[in-house]
């Protein structure tokens, strides 16, 4: 993990998302500052994890745009800019092989140094370099998965739901490892249904409802504008 | 037409112990083989206007073209241009071989020879092009989340996709890769079978039925890999993401 990457803005601009004829995202304008953890909550159905994917650009909004340190994202090759902006989904997903297979996966040239140093950052030790891939457990798999991103010395880190397969002890660690992440300087976005959650390891947060932003700030303070019906 | 009435005798058989056995096969049986008698009497009438006018052979290929293509296309429906891409891949894998074998001078160049041969080849091509196309497209329906957890890595659209596509042609391909294999082995293959029936020496029927393994083994290959580079683009949107059409 490359120690040198200043972590990125991000600024998305009235965004509209349809999909199938329904909107799903609505006029969304957020900024996820640099260097500090920011939690998207909401309800289920809220557009949590479909705004995830059009930062990500896995997902094209009709409408607005996002910006990296204020670069649109549509100037920069998608690659690129999913290099520089990290992905993690609810569901661990391993490729075939072991944990150096998939952690250098798609890279010509990764010493173990580099390697190791991800599996740290990711609180795993340097001995899951050789373990096969499917002999973790579902917690170790997920960090796996963070281990692959940083790997790649992203800017940002975007979270989608990464505790919701996780029992309350593998969430607990996912929980401080990505509290750890945001005390190393990467921007990082998570999204998740509670709001607990997000009190513990979010300095801002963001309440999404039907796709629209109710309510941004700390998360303390967007608790009054939770809708009741979410729980 | 007494030898035909004779082996009919055996569907009869088999029509009975459907009865037997209330398999409810009795009507497809009939149907198949009413089916069969009416479309190959009608293809010998055809194909001996067309040998008796040369010139109709392009002509009659173009039909057997578009009709296989239409076919496969609705194999691939809601894949975007599923009949541009059918057509394309059974008419690649149709064109190689005939172009071999014809400019090769494997075979001369007459309507006995090209309409079977092309017959062969996009038959064989057509049902390969349904597979592999089907194959792919539900390969990557169900590991989409493996898809993208490698583009949200950087990887490049076509390159997340490559492991898919490779199993799913694979696939594809494994019952002509074995028919070729095991030719001679497990079973005496048609044509062979067809030349020692009609009077070949045992040689000439190899040599007969080689040429037509290798020529269906080329011919499928190129229309399976080519099914799968146009399926797997058509999946492809701007922006290197994936978007897979639903199966309707």
């Amino acid at each position: 993990m490359g120690s040198s990457v200043e972590p990125c803005r991000i600024d998305i601009e009235e965004l509209d998302l349809d999909r199938g004829g329904r909107p799903v995202l609505r006029d969304v304008t957020v900024t996820f500052n640099p260097g500090i953890v920011t939690a998207i909550v909401g309800p289920s159905g809220a557009g949590k994890t479909s705004l995830l994917r059009c930062v990500n650009r896995l997902e094209r909004p009709d409408r607005g745009r996002v910006l990296v340190d204020g670069t649109d994202a549509r100037q920069l090759p998608p690659t690129e800019l999913r290099r520089r902006v990290g992905m993690i989904f609810q569901t661990p997903v391993l490729f075939e092989g072991g944990v150096r297979a998939n952690l250098s996966y798609g890279m010509n040239h990764i010493d173990d140094v580099a390697l190791e140093q991800a599996l740290e950052a990711a609180s795993l030790s340097s001995s899951f370099l050789t373990r096969e891939s499917s002999a973790l457990s579902v917690g170790q798999a997920q960090r796996v998965c963070i281990a692959r991103a940083l790997v790649r010395s992203p800017q940002a880190l975007l979270l989608d739901e990464p505790t919701s397969a996780l029992d309350k002890d593998a969430s607990a660690r996912i929980e401080a490892l990505i509290s750890s992440l945001g005390g190393r300087g990467l921007t990082i976005v998570l999204v998740t249904h509670n709001l607990e959650q997000a009190k513990r390891v979010a300095e801002e947060a963001v309440l999404l409802a039907g796709g629209r932003v109710v309510a941004t700030g700390s998360p303390a303070e967007i608790e009054d504008a939770w809708p009741e019906e979410a729980g | 037409m007494r030898d035909i009435a004779v082996v009919l005798a055996l569907v009869a058989i088999a029509i009975a112990i459907s009865l037997r056995y209330r398999l409810a096969l009795e009507k497809d049986l009939v149907v198949a083989s009413v089916r069969a008698i009416l479309q190959l009497t009608a293809v010998a009438i055809v194909v001996t206007f067309v040998f008796a006018r040369p010139a109709f052979s392009a002509a009659f290929i173009g039909v057997m073209l578009a009709v296989a293509a239409y076919t496969s296309g609705r194999r691939l429906r809601g894949v975007p241009h599923a009949g541009l891409i059918a057509g394309g891949a059974i008419a690649a894998g149709a064109a190689a071989t005939l172009t071999v074998l014809f400019g090769g001078r494997v075979l001369g160049l007459e309507p006995q020879f090209v309409i079977p041969i092309a017959g062969m080849a996009i038959g064989n091509s057509m049902a390969t092009v349904s597979i592999a196309g089907v194959r792919v497209r539900e390969e990557i329906s169900d590991k989409i989340l493996e898809v993208e957890a490698r583009l949200a890595l950087g990887v490049p659209a076509r390159d997340a996709l490559e492991p898919h596509v490779r199993r799913a042609v694979s696939v594809s391909l494994i019952p002509i890769i074995d028919t070729t294999k095991t030719v001679g082995l497990v079973t005496l293959p048609g044509a062979f079978t067809g030349m020692l029936i009609g009077g070949a020496s045992p040689a000439d029927a190899a040599r007969v039925q080689l040429i037509v393994l290798f020529m269906l083994m080329g011919s499928i290959a190129i229309a399976g890999m080519t099914t799968a580079l146009l399926v797997t683009r058509a999946f492809v949107a701007d922006g290197e993401r994936i978007v897979v059409p639903a199966a309707s």
